[in-house]
């Protein structure tokens, strides 16, 4: 393989995380992001904030397999999408509060990602991006012939909004949003909780180097299959969100764009930043709402351009060229000297 | 519900927790009869993605002549002076048209809701305008789910369905005397019923289907299913691939020799566009269902000669249909002279139609099916093309009642 | 016994569309080690140049057999100067990510000049008509579009295996280490080699033109198929390329002919048979990591 001449550069650096260094920097880091979750609604059309935020999870829970075990999963949309289908047919047969829904959702795409991540892993590096895909499209073309579950093509229509009888819930999206975020913070939290376990460790040495870590005694591919595991369920929690605040599933939530657009979001995020992931979900959200009724049609020569100046110039992402910059301020003023900790990874 | 309407940001971070509050408003505009003292017509389409050419910005135009035309003919009598028209593109992603027309109803003030192709976006649309008591006239999405199963008071198909491309087609060659077919179909939702609906028609008309071919989709490899149904040596060929897809089997079709051997080949689905991207001579001689040609007589004729000052371009039926929904809506809401969902859905429900678009018409309160006459067309051979967009020629007209599912078939309760 | 012959005729011709571009992908892959996303882009855009170059200044198939592919080989030179290049030393994801992003572009370019119907193609005169070889009938274009892509994968396989360029491309394509180890300047090659790999998309999707639709997003389960079809012949190799892409395409005419719905289906399982079996592909060797 060509890629083993070349030093791998890591996907990404992992530094210290900023919070790491500062508590006090972190609760302020959590608190803005918490007044900023509970605000959203007032400023975003409330369904479209509750997309912003489960498409913030989908880019987090990518971005364990990305940022934290270097895979670069192609083929996510097959867990956002299947989950969205399972959520919307349990709560459609079943009636039960949408969060038992969700979960069932969550459920099954990590029960179907052990097959999957088994298979896939298999393979390392670029080839996983490419079974992944394929494999994401077999799940879209199962699901688009098996019209008497999935709906085909006019989609799975009339998925209730169940929650205890509440009838403002049930009824009104912006009380809607306050009852799913609790999930959705969850599963970040969750997501968070994984990176920094010691599980997050081995994921990182695996990342960085493989054969190290199996020479320490991991068994990589038992490591790998979880986390691609763990990662389909958060996507799963995601997907089944998305799937209620919208009130149907359609065959895109499985498509190959999809999977590509949470890539997109994760990547303009800052790889590997975790957090980044909901800057990216916001931007990708609010850009595609925007261009809706903006009279502008071209979003994907938008995406596209903006994927390809992403990667091109600012590698890091936004919130990894934030902390970057941050860093290197503090190193700067704590001590005069040349850092040699903090050198450039994007530029080599 | 608009009570969220009038919510608005900066102070509110402190409200936060306080959700029962839910700001000032009320029913917006309660002082006329017209919600925020004006009209909004909000077309909801597809303007990047496969269905652009087809529908797509010039649907927003044709909506507009249809306010221009509207404002011309009742000038001052007119029971509203102000009438926007809005376009939205939903980018062929459901979800997207979802929220969008959500939102259109709730804060961008929309009367109604126009075109919205794909027929998951359309059910999900139709859902929305259950939900908000705001109407939706369909016209771009094929699919009888729309009046049939989840058929509701606020949501009116107004072109075509597939019962009346299948049903058409079917019985018409059929009875012209293509007795056996062999049906090659897309196995998903759409081509599942399509094929349906064309089996049954072909059976009452007294021919038979020898064989039915499903294809996976998207699929660019048609000779395997060419060679097979051509095994069965049937007088006709039906197919139900679109798009695509359709341009691929057509012109493997032509390579395959079955063209030589007589075998005709009957189109469940085909726009104009397809005839135009794909030139005359790939499709001459291929028969298939039309809800309405821009040549098709005078009225239509004029309709279209205007149309193409407009836009520089020939409309396709879904043009003319926008146009057709969006005057009809406006005529109800002149004879209500309120804006009201409930009072302009009694106004439309039942009402007898010609216009442009509509021969025969009738908007079926049952259903809320808009059926009129529609047309069996043949593509006509590359030297009997007159002008540009001169690609069909019409077989036979099919009367309104039989082109489309008898109400009591359409499985709609309301 | 003659559906059987015939089905596997149609199936190798559908396979010479794979097997084409795969071969492309599995040069730009050896020499540069990217996976290029916007194959499937590029194949498209050699039918639209097909297309555009006859409506606009009547050159036949046969003229575009040969002009398409210099077109393609410039451009697939300016796409590998301007963007690719810089992200050579990275992380391969990195280019895998940059050529998806270039992809979007590229479709919705295509989408915003010539529309979302498609573009009309008419083929020459001598390939119309069909063969009857005993019983089997086959367009002449199809036996064509299969011929002649024998004989460019053959050429390319003899350029690869007698020529010193070729010996150094398939040195670094099979064993970069060794390549390098020997001192062969590989970088050299970077370029042209990436400009060859999208001549070649653009070659097979000159031969779609005259039997498949031209649309902007021709190329996209094109491509997904292909990742499928360079994953079973394995990436490293030029002969698993064009075996797999032939064999994908009797999978999906054999699947087509006997259980039509699973036949795109079947190519997936195909995968995943041979990642469980031989995960390094039927031509691959065993990844260093693995």
């Amino acid at each position: 393989m060509t890629q083993s001449v070349e030093t791998e550069a890591p996907v990404t650096v992992t530094g210290t995380p900023v919070a790491g260094r500062d508590p006090r920097l972190r609760w302020a880091l959590l608190a803005v992001g918490l007044v900023a979750a509970l605000a959203l609604p007032w400023f975003v059309y409330p369904p479209v904030a509750m997309d912003i935020v489960a498409m913030a999870l989908f880019a987090i829970a990518l971005d364990i397999l990305l940022g934290f075990t270097g895979l670069l999963s192609f083929g996510h949309a097959a867990f956002w999408g299947s989950s969205a289908y399972v959520t919307g047919l349990v709560a459609t047969h079943y009636g039960v509060p949408f969060p038992v829904a969700v979960v069932g959702g969550a459920v099954f795409a990590m029960i179907l990602a052990v097959p999957l991540g088994y298979l896939s892993i298999r393979r390392s590096g670029i080839y996983f991006a490419m079974v992944t895909l394929a494999f994401a499209q077999m799940v879209y073309f199962v699901a688009y012939q098996w019209s008497d579950l999935t709906g085909g093509e006019n989609g799975l229509q009339g998925v209730p909004r169940s929650f205890f009888g509440i009838d403002l819930v049930e009824t009104e999206s912006f009380y809607f949003y306050y009852a799913a975020l609790p999930i959705l913070l969850l599963g970040m939290w969750a997501a968070w909780r994984i990176v920094h376990s010691p599980f997050g460790r081995v994921l990182v040495s695996i990342r960085d180097n493989t054969q190290r870590a199996r020479a320490l005694g991991y068994e990589v591919e038992k490591y790998k299959v979880m986390a691609f595991v763990l990662s389909a369920g958060l996507t799963g929690l995601a997907g089944g969100v998305f799937a209620i605040n919208h009130g149907f599933v359609a065959l895109t939530e499985l498509h190959w764009s999809t999977s590509g657009e949470v890539v997109l979001m994760t990547v303009l995020g800052g790889i590997g930043t975790l957090w980044g992931g909901i800057l990216g979900a916001f931007l990708a959200v609010m850009l595609a709402d925007y261009l809706a009724s903006s009279g502008f049609s071209g979003i994907d020569l938008v995406t596209g351009t903006v994927f390809v100046l992403v990667v091109l110039l600012f590698r890091r992402g936004i919130w990894g060229t934030v902390r970057h910059q941050w860093l290197a301020r503090r190193l700067r003023r704590s001590s005069s000297r040349r850092s040699p900790a903090d050198a450039d990874p994007a530029k080599r | 519900m608009t009570s969220r309407r009038m919510r608005t940001g900066a102070s509110a971070m402190t409200a936060v927790l306080l959700l029962g509050a839910c700001g000032g408003g009320g029913p917006g505009g309660s002082g006329g009869d017209f919600s925020g003292d004006k009209l909004v017509l909000a077309v909801l389409n597809d303007q990047s993605g496969v269905y652009k050419d087809a529908s797509g910005p010039n649907s927003v135009k044709a909506v507009k002549m249809a306010v221009a035309d509207f404002q011309k003919k009742y000038g001052d009598q007119a029971v509203v002076d102000k009438i926007d028209v809005t376009s939205t593109d939903h980018q062929n992603k459901p979800d997207i048209a979802n929220t969008k027309a959500s939102e259109l109803y709730e804060r961008q003030g929309a009367d109604v809701i126009l075109d919205v192709p794909t027929s998951s976006a359309a059910l999900a649309v139709a859902n929305q305008a259950k939900n908000h008591k705001k109407l939706f006239l369909d016209v771009s999405a094929a699919t009888t789910a729309l009046t049939g199963a989840q058929c509701n008071k606020y949501t009116f198909q107004w072109a075509y369905n597939t019962y009346m491309l299948a049903n058409g087609t079917g019985t018409t060659v059929t009875e012209n005397g293509g007795k056996n077919w062999t049906i090659i179909y897309p196995d998903y939702e759409f081509g599942q019923n399509m094929t349906k609906s064309f089996s049954d028609a072909i059976t009452r008309a007294g021919g038979t289907v020898q064989s039915t071919i499903p294809t996976p989709f998207p699929n660019e490899n048609f000779a395997t299913f060419l060679t097979k149904a051509g095994s069965t040596n049937p007088d006709v060929i039906g197919t139900m691939q679109a798009g695509g897809d359709l341009i691929n089997l057509v012109k493997q079709f032509n390579e395959s020799g079955l063209k030589e051997k007589g075998v005709e080949l009957a189109v469940g689905l085909m726009l104009i566009t397809d005839i135009h991207s794909l030139g005359v001579d790939q499709f001459a001689g291929t028969m298939f269902t039309d809800a309405w040609y821009w040549n098709m007589d005078a009225e239509a004729r004029a309709w279209a000669d205007r149309f193409k000052a407009e836009t520089g371009t020939r409309p396709t039926f879904e043009h003319a249909g926008n146009y057709s929904a969006a005057l009809q809506y406006l005529e109800a809401v002149q004879a209500a002279g309120t804006d009201d969902a409930d009072a302009v859905v009694g106004k439309l429900e039942g009402k007898k139609v010609n216009d442009a678009f509509l021969r025969n018409g009738e908007i079926r309160a049952k259903d809320h099916s808009v059926v009129h006459d529609a047309y069996l067309a043949r593509v006509k051979k590359p030297a009997e093309v007159k002008e540009e967009w001169d690609y069909e020629e019409i077989v036979t007209t099919i009367p309104a009642a039989k082109a489309f599912p008898p109400a009591e078939a359409s499985g709609c309760s309301m | 016994m003659n559906a059987v012959l015939q089905y596997a005729v149609q199936g190798l011709a559908a396979g010479s569309f794979y097997a084409l571009a795969a071969l492309g992908l599995a040069v730009i892959f050896g020499v540069l080690g990217v996976v290029n996303f916007a194959h499937g882009a590029f194949y498209m855009l050699g039918a639209v140049a097909a297309a555009v170059l006859l409506d606009t200044l009547d050159l036949s198939l046969w003229w575009s057999l040969l002009v398409v592919p210099v077109l393609m080989f410039g451009f697939g030179v300016a796409v590998e100067r301007l963007l690719v290049q810089w992200l050579l030393r990275l992380d391969p994801l990195y280019n895998f990510l940059l050529t998806f992003g270039l992809t979007l572009v590229l479709v919705e370019l295509v989408k915003q000049r010539y529309g979302v119907s498609g573009l009309p193609y008419e083929l020459p005169g001598p390939l119309q008509g069909r063969f009857d070889l005993a019983g089997v009938v086959l367009p002449r274009y199809q036996l064509f579009v299969l011929l002649f892509s024998l004989a460019i994968c053959v050429l390319v396989w003899l350029v690869m295996t007698r020529s010193r360029v070729g010996m150094i491309v398939r040195a670094s394509t099979e064993k970069p280490d060794l390549a390098r180890a020997l001192g062969i300047n590989v970088g050299r090659w970077v370029t042209p080699v990436f400009g060859f790999g999208v001549a070649l998309a653009g070659l097979a999707g000159v031969l779609a033109a005259p039997f498949r639709a031209i649309t902007a997003e021709m190329g996209n389960n094109f491509a997904i198929i292909l990742f499928a079809v360079v994953v079973i012949g394995g990436l490293g190799s030029i002969v698993g390329a064009v075996v797999a892409g032939f064999l994908v395409g009797l999978v999906e005419a054999f699947g087509q002919a006997y259980a039509p719905t699973f036949a795109q289906i079947f190519i997936f399982v195909l995968m995943a048979l041979i990642i469980l079996v031989r995960p390094a592909g039927l031509f691959g060797r065993k990844e260093a990591t693995a």
